[in-house]
């Protein structure tokens, strides 16, 4: 065989494994939102039950109950992008997350084993969340990093990929979520 | 859980008598082991002198063996009664002493299919050893730990047979609170420190004995340990920011290297002393602090584990 061939080959080789790894990089990507999103729909699922249960009680809180339903209903329409997921995700969470710790005001909700019950699973929820949002951005890092980096970065500008964002996670979701402490007060 | 200074307490004031006539014991078997031992060397040198000139050079290798075999079965023997004295009245009471609800069985190890049912170690054992069983619940949680020794036989091509060790240290298996259906494997980041980060995490992400890499964002926790799984966001969910600096708390106390597996509802882990624990000093005093430390510390240390990784806490599915 001559010398030009098997150069024309090797890097024919070094090409598609190239073109395979972006494809994986991006599939990975793909696939763990397709996780983060059936755990945000399960939130969303808890979210009427929990505004029922609490509506009675909860009378200074109105604003944010109609807001989270409408952040609720805005969610679950059809086709919105991802970047508007994970933007609505981010408003949902600092909802409930006021929800929560308005439901410390109330002596009677606390007690309530509905609300007990609602509040386990949520914390349940969230914390299913918070795991596939750390899978979605390390993927979403090595994707980007692939984008960026030599050689990849020819390959991947030539088959029109773009970087994609990242959750951000704010600094109390790094801690675990302590519910005994919440039960405890 | 009682305090390790607690613990020390405990093993000098309330183990106090009991220690005085087992140090009385250790220094006749010291004296014994001594005595016998250069009885038998002198024995074995006679012989050897004797028979010099009569042997080839092999022969001497298997007398060398044979020498050291004996020499081993001999401490063996001599320091048996004083081994299972000891255990009795030291070591059970201190495990009592932390937890009522404890069972130890000095003479079991943890099962073998346990330890197979871990993946921490690809090698299947050939032979295993082990002794210390701990079992029991600590509120609510079941825990279980053991000395334990595994072994794998290689055989070359002139068919000798040699031993090489798997594992040895402590094997500790608890109840896991959160629930989960595929494997997480934690093991020492090995290849990252010894090849630096950027081979080292290409040979991680190409080991083909195991799962999926899972790469984990603490720095500190990747640097110490890698991660492989079959669910890249169960791991996750199991490895929480909190528990992730736990186990480097946890990494730090025991100073040791560490394994840690998730599978089956349940968590293992693997402290890797290269030793066999909780066994009778022979030629350090049972009084002093250094040795007292020893038994107490690894004893709080395995015990520990629900405590330190905050595994009695039910909050989630599992109820």
């Amino acid at each position: 065989m001559s010398t030009p061939l098997i150069i024309i080959i090797v890097l024919a080789i070094i090409l598609i494994l190239m073109y395979n790894s972006l494809v994986a990089k991006k599939n990975q990507v793909e696939n763990i939102f397709a996780s983060v999103d059936t755990q945000l729909k399960k939130r969303y699922d808890l979210i009427p039950n929990l505004v029922a249960s609490v509506s009675k009680y909860m009378e200074h809180e109105k604003s944010i109950l109609e807001d989270i339903t409408k952040l609720r209903s805005e969610a679950n329409k059809p086709n919105i992008s991802d970047k508007e997921k994970i933007n609505l995700d981010a408003k949902i969470s600092k909802a409930l997350g006021s929800i929560m710790i308005a439901v410390e005001n109330y002596p009677d909700l606390k007690a309530n084993e509905n609300v007990m019950h609602l509040q386990r699973s949520l914390n349940e929820v969230e914390s299913q969340i918070a795991a596939a949002r750390r899978a979605y951005n390390q993927a979403v890092t090595d994707y980007n990093n692939a984008l960026e980096m030599i050689p990849t970065n020819i390959m991947a500008n030539a088959m029109g990929y773009r970087p994609k964002d990242v959750f951000v996670i704010s600094e109390n979701e790094r801690q675990n979520v302590n519910v005994s402490e919440l039960f405890a007060k | 859980m009682k305090t390790i200074s607690e613990l020390t307490d405990f093993y000098y004031n309330t183990l106090y008598p009991v220690l005085q006539k087992l140090e009385e014991e250790r220094k006749n078997i010291k004296k014994r082991i001594i005595s016998v031992a250069i009885l038998y060397t002198l024995i074995i040198f006679g012989v050897f002198f004797a028979i010099l000139g009569h042997f080839n050079f092999e022969a001497f290798i298997y007398v060398g063996i044979f020498y050291v075999a004996t020499l081993a079965s001999i401490y063996r023997y001599l320091i048996s009664d004083y081994t299972s004295d000891f255990k009795a009245k030291i070591i059970a009471p201190l495990i009592y002493e932390i937890d009522k609800n404890l069972n130890y069985l000095p003479k079991l190890h943890i099962p073998t299919t346990e330890f197979n049912h871990s993946q921490l170690f690809i090698n299947r054992p050939d032979r295993v050893s082990g002794n210390d069983y701990v079992r029991g619940k600590i509120d609510d949680i079941e825990i279980a730990f053991s000395d334990f020794h595994a072994e794998k036989k290689y055989k070359d091509s002139k068919g000798r047979e040699s031993w090489e060790t798997i594992f040895q240290g402590l094997f500790i298996i608890s109840d896991f609170h959160k629930e989960f259906h595929g494997r997480t494997i934690i093991l020492p980041d090995t290849a990252q420190s010894l090849f630096g980060n950027l081979i080292g995490s290409w040979l991680q992400a190409n080991n083909f004995s195991r799962n999926e890499l899972i790469k984990m964002d603490n720095v500190a926790f990747e640097k110490e340990f890698v991660v492989y799984g079959t669910d890249q966001i169960e791991a996750r969910y199991i490895l929480t920011h909190t528990l992730m600096q736990k186990l480097l708390n946890y990494k730090k106390k025991t100073k040791h290297p560490i394994y840690v597996s998730f599978i089956g509802g349940k968590i293992y882990m693997a402290i890797e002393y290269n030793d066999d624990m909780f066994e009778p000093s022979i030629f350090h005093s049972l009084l002093e602090y250094k040795i007292a430390m020893k038994y107490v510390a690894t004893l709080h240390l395995a015990i520990g584990i629900v405590e330190e990784l905050k595994l009695n806490q039910k909050l989630w599915s599992k109820v």
